[in-house]
C-alpha cells in the first residue's frame, strides 16, 4: 500500500550504529604508569577512616607509618622511624624519626606530626582505632624533641609493635588548616592528602579512583627503575577487571579473584600470574555459647563432616593450603604437628551419638555475593544431612553478617568466612578470634575457654618471643581440640600482572599494592 | 493556558509522590537487619565504638524520628553526609549525575531515532520479510538481559575485533568540568581527541540500553502506525492524492506517536534503572555504580539520596511527557 525507501533507511541506520566502531579504542600505553583495577571504591583517601584490604593501595601509596610490614612471612622494619626504645616496664614505647623527611607539600615531619596522627585516630574512633583504643588513652603520645615520640601504654602489650604501621602518619599543621567545626579535617582529608609517601596524589575522583605521582624526594630514596605514575581504579566486576588486564587497559589487578578467573588469565598472552601463600584464613565460625553447639560432641561430629578434600582439591582447583587451626600455617605460633580434622562420617556419626539431647535444625550462614561461602555451606550441609542432621543455608550481605555476628541471638549456628591479615602476629587470629574478652566484638563463636584465655592473655602482655609462641601453640591445638570453629584453608594469592610489570613485592599486609617496588619494561 | 494548568497540577502531585517515596525507601532500607556502623567500623571495631557510632548518627533512636528528622533535613535541601566519606551526599551524587545522564539520554535518543522509523517500516511492510525480522530483532531485544548482552559486546566488539573500549567513559580523566557531560564539554573546548574518546566509550553501554529500549519503541510504533493507517483521514487523505511520503511521515506518525512518547517516558525511567547493572559492567563513574556500592555498604543517606534524585527525574521526564502528549494531540490538555 505505502512505499518509502526502506533500503535507504536501513542503510543509514546501520551507518550511524556502526559510526563509532571506526574509533579505536584507547589503551593504557603511557610508559612508567601503572594503572590498576581494584575491587573495592576509593569512596575516601582518610587513612585514619577506613583500615581495610580493599582500600589499602591509598595508605601503603601516599603516608608512611612509624614501621611497615615488608614481604612474605611478613618482617616488621622502621620506616619513618629509625629506631625504637621500650621502657622497663614496657609501658612506653619511644621512637627516633629519621631526620629530613618531607612531606609532599615539602615540609618537615616531626614528633607533633606523629602525636596528631595518633589523637586523630582515637578521636575519630573509626578505621584503625580499635587497634590502639584499649591501650593508649588520648592526650598521652608525647613529642620528647622533634624527632622523638612516645607512646604511653595503660598495660603491657605485646603486640603494640606489630600495629604501629597501621598508623599512617599525616601532615598535622596542614590537616589542621582544614578542620571544620572540630572535625579533625575529615571532609576535606577524605579527598585530598597530607602523606609524605612513595607517591603524592595528584588527581582523585570518588567515582574514578585516584593517581599519584612518584615523589622524587622521598626519604627512602629511588633506585634506576621506578614507577612515574600510578593510577587506582574501582571496577566492581570481576569479569571487567580480568578482560581489562587481558587487552592492557590495566596492568594489575587483585591477587583473589575465582580460579576460572586465574586460569584464564594465566593463558593471556598478556598477563603473568604470580603465586604467593597468603594468611588470610577461611573457616566457619561455631556458635559454641549457643545450645546445643556447647556440647563438644556436636561440635567434632560437625567439623568430621566437612569433605576439606573435595573443597580444596576439586571445587578450588587445589589453589588454597589445607590449614587445620585458627591462624595461618605460615606465621609462628602454628604449630606443624597438628593434623586437624579429616571427611570422615564415621567418626562424625560416633561423636553425634555422644551428643546429650536432641539437635535441632541447623543454620549455616553464607555471605552472599561471596560464592565459595556458599559452596563451603552447600558442602557441609551435604556432609550433615548424610549422619541425619537437617540444616538450612541462609545467604546474606556482608552488611547483614556483620551486624548479626555481633548479637549473640540473632548470630547464625555457623558462618562461612574469611578472616585477613591486619598485623602479622598471632594475636591477629587466635587473641581477636577466641580471647573471651572479644566475646561479641571480634569473637563472634562466643567461645571462651579459660585455659586458652590465659595463654592468649599471656601472650598478648609477654615481652618473650619464645614464650609467646609457646603459648600460641598450646592455645592453636586446645582450639582445635575443642573443635570451636571449622578451620578449611590459608589462601594462596595468585597476583595477575601484565608482563611488562616488574618488581612486584607481596606481603600478606597490603597485597603487592605498594608500588615504590614496581617498574615496567 | 491549559498547559500551564496542566504543569501545575502535576506538580502539585510532584510533592506528595516523593513523600511517599520517600518514607518507603526510608522505612525498607532500615528494617533490613544490616548495621551499616557495625559495618564501616570494620571487623576490629569493638562494641563500645560500634555504640558511640550509632548514637552520634542518631541511630539509636526509634524508626519514626529517625524518618522525621531525615524528612526535616531533605526540605530543608540536605540529603545528609555520607557515613563512609562524610561528604554531603549532594555532593557525591551531583558528580556522577551527569555520567548517568549522558549515557540515559544517548540512549534514549538512539533508541528512538533508530525504532521510530523501523516501527513505521515494520507497519508499513507489516506481514512481509522485513517485518518479521524486525520482529525477531524486537523480541530478542526483549528478552535477552542486559548483562549478558553487555559482556558479549565487550567480548566481540572489545576483545576479538578491538574495535570499541572496554570499559569506562573516557581515556584518562576526562575535560575539566564544565557541564560535566564529557561530549559537550570537549566540545566547548574545542577537544575532538576528547570528544572522540567519550563518543567512543559510549557505544558499548548505549548499545546494551538503547537495544531493548529500541525494540519497546519499535513494537509500539508499530502498533500506533497500523491503527492510525486504517483511519478514515488517512482513506480520504490516500483519495485526494497525497503523497504517500507526506501521509505517513506527517499525518499517521503524528497521531501513532502518542503512545510512543509514552513509552519514551517509561522507558527513560526503566534505563535509569538499567544503569544500575550496565555502569558496573562497563566501570561507567555514575549513579547506578553509586547505588551499588551505597546498597552494598547500606549507606542510608547514599540510597536515599540516589532513590529521590531518580524518583525526582522520574517524575519530570513524566512531567515532560504530558505536556509532549497535549502538544501532539490538543485532547490531552484537559
Amino acid at each position: 500500500m505505502f512505499k518509502i525507501n526502506t533500503v535507504k533507511y536501513l542503510a543509514l541506520t546501520v551507518a550511524i550504529s556502526l559510526t563509532g566502531a571506526f574509533i579505536a579504542p584507547g589503551n593504557v600505553e603511557a610508559k612508567n604508569k601503572f594503572v590498576f583495577a581494584n575491587s573495592s571504591p576509593y569512596d575516601t583517601l582518610d587513612p585514619h577512616t577506613v583500615y581495610d584490604v580493599g582500600r589499602v593501595a591509598t595508605r601503603i601509596n601516599l603516608y608512611d607509618g612509624l614501621m611497615s610490614w615488608m614481604d612474605n612471612p611478613p618482617q616488621l622494619q622502621p620506616t619513618l622511624a629509625e629506631s625504637y626504645t621500650i621502657s622497663d616496664d614496657a609501658l612506653s614505647y619511644t621512637f627516633t624519626l629519621r631526620k629530613g623527611t618531607k612531606f609532599h607539600d615539602g615540609s618537615t615531619l616531626e614528633a607533633d606530626d606523629v602525636v596528631y596522627s595518633m589523637e586523630r585516630l582515637l578521636g575519630m574512633k573509626k578505621g584503625a582505632f580499635s587497634l590502639f583504643s584499649n591501650i593508649i588513652e588520648p592526650g598521652t603520645t608525647k613529642a620528647l624533641d622533634s624527632n622523638t615520640v612516645q607512646f604511653n601504654l595503660t598495660e603491657r602489650s605485646s603486640v603494640f609493635l606489630a600495629t604501629v604501621p597501621a598508623l599512617s602518619i599525616v601532615n598535622a599543621d596542614l590537616v589542621k588548616s582544614h578542620e571544620v567545626n572540630g572535625d579533625w579535617g575529615a571532609v576535606w582529608l577524605s579527598q585530598n592528602e597530607a602523606g609524605s609517601g612513595s607517591f603524592a596524589l595528584s588527581r582523585y575522583d570518588p567515582a574514578i579512583g585516584f593517581s599519584a605521582k612518584r615523589f622524587p624526594d622521598h626519604f627512602q630514596g629511588w633506585g634506576d627503575k621506578y614507577l612515574d605514575e600510578i593510577e587506582f581504579r574501582p571496577v566492581v566486576e570481576v569479569n571487567s577487571r580480568v578482560l581489562g588486564l587481558m587487552n592492557g587497559d590495566f596492568h594489575g589487578t587483585d591477587g583473589y579473584l575465582p580460579q576460572d578467573q586465574v586460569k584464564r588469565l594465566a593463558a593471556s598472552d598478556n598477563v603473568n600470574v604470580l603465586a604467593e601463600e597468603s594468611m588470610r584464613i577461611f573457616y566457619s565460625i561455631i556458635n559454641n555459647g549457643r545450645k546445643p553447639f556447647d556440647d563438644i560432641n556436636l561440635r567434632k561430629a560437625i567439623s568430621y563432616s566437612f569433605d576439606y578434600d573435595s573443597f580444596i582439591n576439586d571445587i578450588l582447583s587445589g589453589s588454597a593450603a589445607r590449614n587445620v587451626g585458627p591462624s595461618p600455617n605460615n606465621i609462628w605460633g602454628s604449630p606443624s604437628d597438628v593434623t586437624g580434622y579429616t571427611y570422615d562420617l564415621e567418626k562424625a556419626k560416633e561423636h553425634l551419638a555422644l551428643v546429650k539431647g536432641p539437635v535441632r535444625e541447623i543454620t549455616i550462614g553464607a555471605l552472599a555475593g561471596y560464592q565459595q561461602t556458599e559452596q563451603a555451606a552447600a558442602l557441609l550441609q551435604n556432609g550433615l544431612n548424610k549422619i541425619g542432621l537437617k540444616t538450612k543455608i541462609v545467604a546474606e550481605p556482608w552488611s547483614v553478617a556483620s551486624a548479626k555476628m555481633r548479637n549473640e541471638q540473632e548470630m547464625y549456628d555457623l558462618l562461612f568466612l574469611w578472616k585477613s591479615t591486619y598485623y602479622a602476629d598471632p594475636n591477629n587470629w587466635m587473641g581477636e578470634l577466641y580471647a573471651c574478652n572479644q566475646i561479641g566484638a571480634r569473637n563472634n563463636s562466643w567461645y571462651c575457654n579459660p585455659e586458652v584465655d590465659a595463654l592468649l592473655t599471656e601472650a598478648r602482655v609477654n615481652p618473650d618471643q619464645a614464650v609467646r609462641a609457646a603459648n600460641y601453640e598450646k592455645a592453636y591445638k586446645l582450639i582445635v581440640e575443642d573443635a570451636a570453629g571449622v578451620f578449611i584453608y590459608n589462601t594462596k594469592w595468585f597476583g595477575p600482572y601484565n608482563k611488562s610489570v616488574k618488581g612486584v613485592r607481596f606481603s600478606p599486609i597490603g597485597n603487592a599494592q605498594e608500588m615504590r617496588w614496581i617498574y615496567m619494561e | 493556558m491549559r498547559i500551564l494548568f496542566l504543569i501545575f497540577n502535576r506538580l502539585l502531585w510532584f510533592i506528595p509522590t516523593l513523600l511517599g517515596l520517600l518514607v518507603l525507601i526510608f522505612t525498607i532500607s532500615h528494617i533490613i537487619p544490616a548495621d551499616p556502623v557495625a559495618f564501616f567500623a570494620g571487623e576490629n571495631a569493638t562494641n563500645e565504638q560500634i555504640a558511640e557510632l550509632r548514637a552520634f548518627y542518631g541511630f539509636d533512636k526509634p524508626l519514626y524520628i529517625q524518618l522525621w528528622n531525615y524528612m526535616i533535613a531533605v526540605f530543608q535541601g540536605d540529603l545528609g553526609v555520607s557515613l563512609y566519606t562524610q561528604r554531603p551526599i549532594s555532593q557525591d551524587m551531583f558528580a556522577r549525575l551527569p555520567a548517568t545522564l549522558e549515557l540515559t539520554l544517548v540512549s534514549v535518543f538512539v533508541s528512538t531515532i533508530i525504532g521510530v522509523p523501523l516501527g513505521v517500516i515494520a507497519a508499513v511492510k507489516r506481514n512481509s520479510l522485513i517485518d518479521h525480522v524486525l520482529r525477531l530483532i524486537t523480541v530478542s531485544g526483549l528478552a535477552i538481559a542486559s548483562f549478558w548482552m553487555a559482556i558479549l559486546f565487550q567480548l566481540l566488539f572489545s576483545m576479538e575485533l578491538a574495535i570499541t573500549p572496554l570499559q569506562g567513559r573516557i581515556d584518562g580523566w576526562g575535560p575539566d568540568h564544565i557541564t560535566g557531560f564529557f561530549l559537550i564539554d570537549s566540545l566547548i573546548v574545542g577537544d575532538w581527541e576528547l570528544f572522540w574518546s567519550a563518543a567512543s566509550h559510549l557505544i558499548l553501554p548505549v548499545a546494551t540500553l538503547a537495544f531493548p529500549a529500541m525494540a519497546t519503541i519499535v513494537r509500539f510504533t508499530r502498533s500506533g502506525v497500523l491503527d492510525a493507517i486504517n483511519s478514515n483521514y488517512v482513506l480520504y487523505e490516500q483519495a485526494m492524492g497525497f503523497p504517500e511520503r507526506i501521509i505517513i511521515w506527517k499525518y499517521v506518525l503524528r497521531n501513532a506517536l502518542i503512545g510512543t512518547v509514552t513509552q519514551i517516558g517509561l522507558i527513560f525511567g526503566i534505563l535509569i534503572a538499567g544503569t544500575v547493572v550496565v555502569e558496573a559492567i562497563f566501570n561507567w563513574p555514575g549513579l547506578g555504580l553509586y547505588a551499588v556500592n551505597s546498597i552494598l555498604n547500606s549507606d542510608y543517606n547514599a540510597i536515599m539520596g540516589f532513590t529521590l534524585t531518580t524518583g525526582a527525574m522520574f517524575i519530570g521526564v513524566n512531567l515532560a511527557v504530558d505536556v509532549i502528549q497535549s502538544l501532539i494531540d490538543p485532547r490531552n490538555q484537559g
